[in-house]
């Protein structure tokens, strides 16, 4: 089945897109998963930047994915190169930052990049799907 | 020329004050410490000159008599003494005693509490660099909490509401945990006397600490533990040292990432603690400056300069002697060599 495309159904409940969730933190990653998926998205998950560019990179995620939530402070890879690759490469694709760490400057640097959200945690499960569904409408802007 | 010769010196007393004098004369090269005598032969100055190898007597007119003795410092408090010392002086010899000594203590008492400040100020100005860290640490469990909390508001599944709970109750442990470390470490040096710390242990609570100041990503952990290494001190001001070398150590590793290695070896009555990186080394001629005060290659506001003057002043008190091994682009490794603490425990009974 090819599944996973925005507006179709996925196990008989409406998919409203795919989302990227970055952050090292498994907990998080989890409990990002829960919140979006009762909105009806499809969430992916990736424990850091090369992760993250990895999984956008592979197979039909390159077209599929909507939007990517990614935390600052990560190994390997972090945030705000994960980030810069995705706004080179996939400026397509709504980004937002989800970060512990609260840094007005970082914040206002990366919305001069096109992030669409700035979040800190904690953030609340209503805030979090009101930022995705506003990065998908832009997604949706970016495929007309 | 005369500071080729060291001055020798003999202590009189080995209470509180002589201890503290012999700590303080025990740092200085120009000084040679001939001995100490005290009429108790458990007094804690005895004790601890035993531990340094310097001579012990309660023979008091040996020691001024016999050893080319040029100044007494007389800190018994004991005016027979100081009456004793003014017919029985030995041509050669100055006496420090009665009001003298006692300014000399006080001086000592004074500069123990300029140290004390000083090394409050500089783990003070550090924590401020752990804000990142701390709100890190801090904020993930929380989301967690929230999102759980939020979902717990409309789960039917008491499986999953049962399960959820306990997640909660242990992020909220977690979290706990972050604030009882760093209150544990912010916290005054507390002055008491020096105890056997356990060197594996503390590594293991520095690099808790380490961890708000730098980040470890893309740092691999090497531990080489001998079992049960311990050393003699206190234990806060310990932790500060390793905290410290710890979080230089990350920081020379900030550019390419590296691996950290904390070992422990105990041998011939001698423990090692050794803590290497892979990072950019230090250069040759800045070598003789890094334990001085306010020296720092670190950006304006990001160092303070005293972070190796303390950790030299720690080790110096707790007898440890500190080895550098360094080379530009190749890495660090900082030895702080200390006498065992067993060891020493049974110096002191001996």
């Amino acid at each position: 089945m090819s599944d996973f495309k925005s507006g179709f159904f996925v196990g008989g409940e409406a998919c409203n897109g795919r989302v990227l969730v970055v952050d090292d933190e498994p907990d998080i990653r989890k409990v990002v998963k829960m919140t979006l998926q009762k909105a009806g998205y499809d969430v992916l998950e990736a424990e850091n930047g090369e992760k993250a560019i990895e999984t956008i990179n592979s197979g039909e995620n390159r077209l599929m994915l909507d939007v990517m939530i990614c935390d600052i402070r990560m190994p390997k890879v972090n945030g705000a190169e994960a980030i810069a690759y995705f706004r080179n490469n996939y400026p397509h694709v709504p980004l937002i930052v989800l970060t512990g760490f609260p840094d007005t400057d970082m914040a206002t640097a990366f919305l001069r990049q096109g992030v669409v959200d700035y979040l800190v945690k904690p953030v609340e499960g209503e805030k979090l799907r009101s930022a995705v569904a506003r990065a998908m409408e832009q997604r949706e802007l970016a495929r007309l | 020329m005369e500071h080729s010769d060291p001055t020798k010196v003999a202590i009189l007393g080995a209470g509180r004050g002589g201890r503290a004098l012999l700590d303080l004369l025990h740092q200085i090269p120009s000084i040679e410490i001939v001995g100490i005598a005290d009429r108790d032969p458990a007094a804690p100055g005895l004790q601890r000159a035993r531990a340094l190898h310097i001579p012990v007597t309660t023979n008091v007119p040996d020691l001024i008599g016999n050893h080319g003795v040029q100044l007494i410092m007389d800190v018994t408090g004991n005016p027979e003494m100081e009456t004793y010392l003014k017919t029985h002086i030995p041509p050669t010899a100055d006496i420090l005693s009665g009001s003298a000594s006692r300014l000399v203590w006080k001086l000592i008492q004074h500069e123990s509490k300029l140290e004390a400040e000083l090394l409050q100020a500089e783990k003070l100005a550090g924590i401020g660099s752990f804000a990142a860290g701390i709100a890190h640490d801090i904020n993930n469990p929380l989301q967690l909490i929230l999102g759980l909390a939020e979902n717990l508001a409309e789960e039917r599944d008491l499986t999953v509401v049962h399960e959820q709970a306990l997640d909660i109750v242990e992020a909220v442990k977690r979290t706990s945990a972050i604030c009882r470390d760093l209150t544990r470490y912010s916290r005054r040096a507390s002055p008491h006397e020096d105890v056997s710390v356990s060197i594996n242990a503390k590594l293991d609570e520095a690099l808790k600490i380490a961890r708000y100041a730098s980040s470890f990503h893309d740092i691999e952990m090497i531990k080489r533990y001998h079992p049960g290494a311990a050393v003699k001190g206190n234990p806060d001001e310990f932790l500060h040292v390793l905290v410290n070398l710890i979080t230089n150590a990350v920081h020379a590793m900030e550019q390419d990432g590296g691996a950290l290695t904390l070992e422990t070896h105990a041998l011939d009555g001698q423990v090692d603690v050794r803590i290497s990186d892979t990072g950019c080394g230090i250069a040759a001629d800045k070598i003789p400056a890094i334990f001085e005060p306010f020296f720092t290659t670190k950006a304006p506001g990001k160092g303070t300069g005293l972070g190796l003057y303390n950790v030299k002043t720690i080790v110096n008190r707790m007898h440890g002697v500190i080895a550098i091994e360094t080379k530009i682009g190749k890495g660090t490794t900082f030895t702080l060599t200390f006498p065992n603490a067993e060891q020493a425990e049974e110096e002191c009974l001996s």
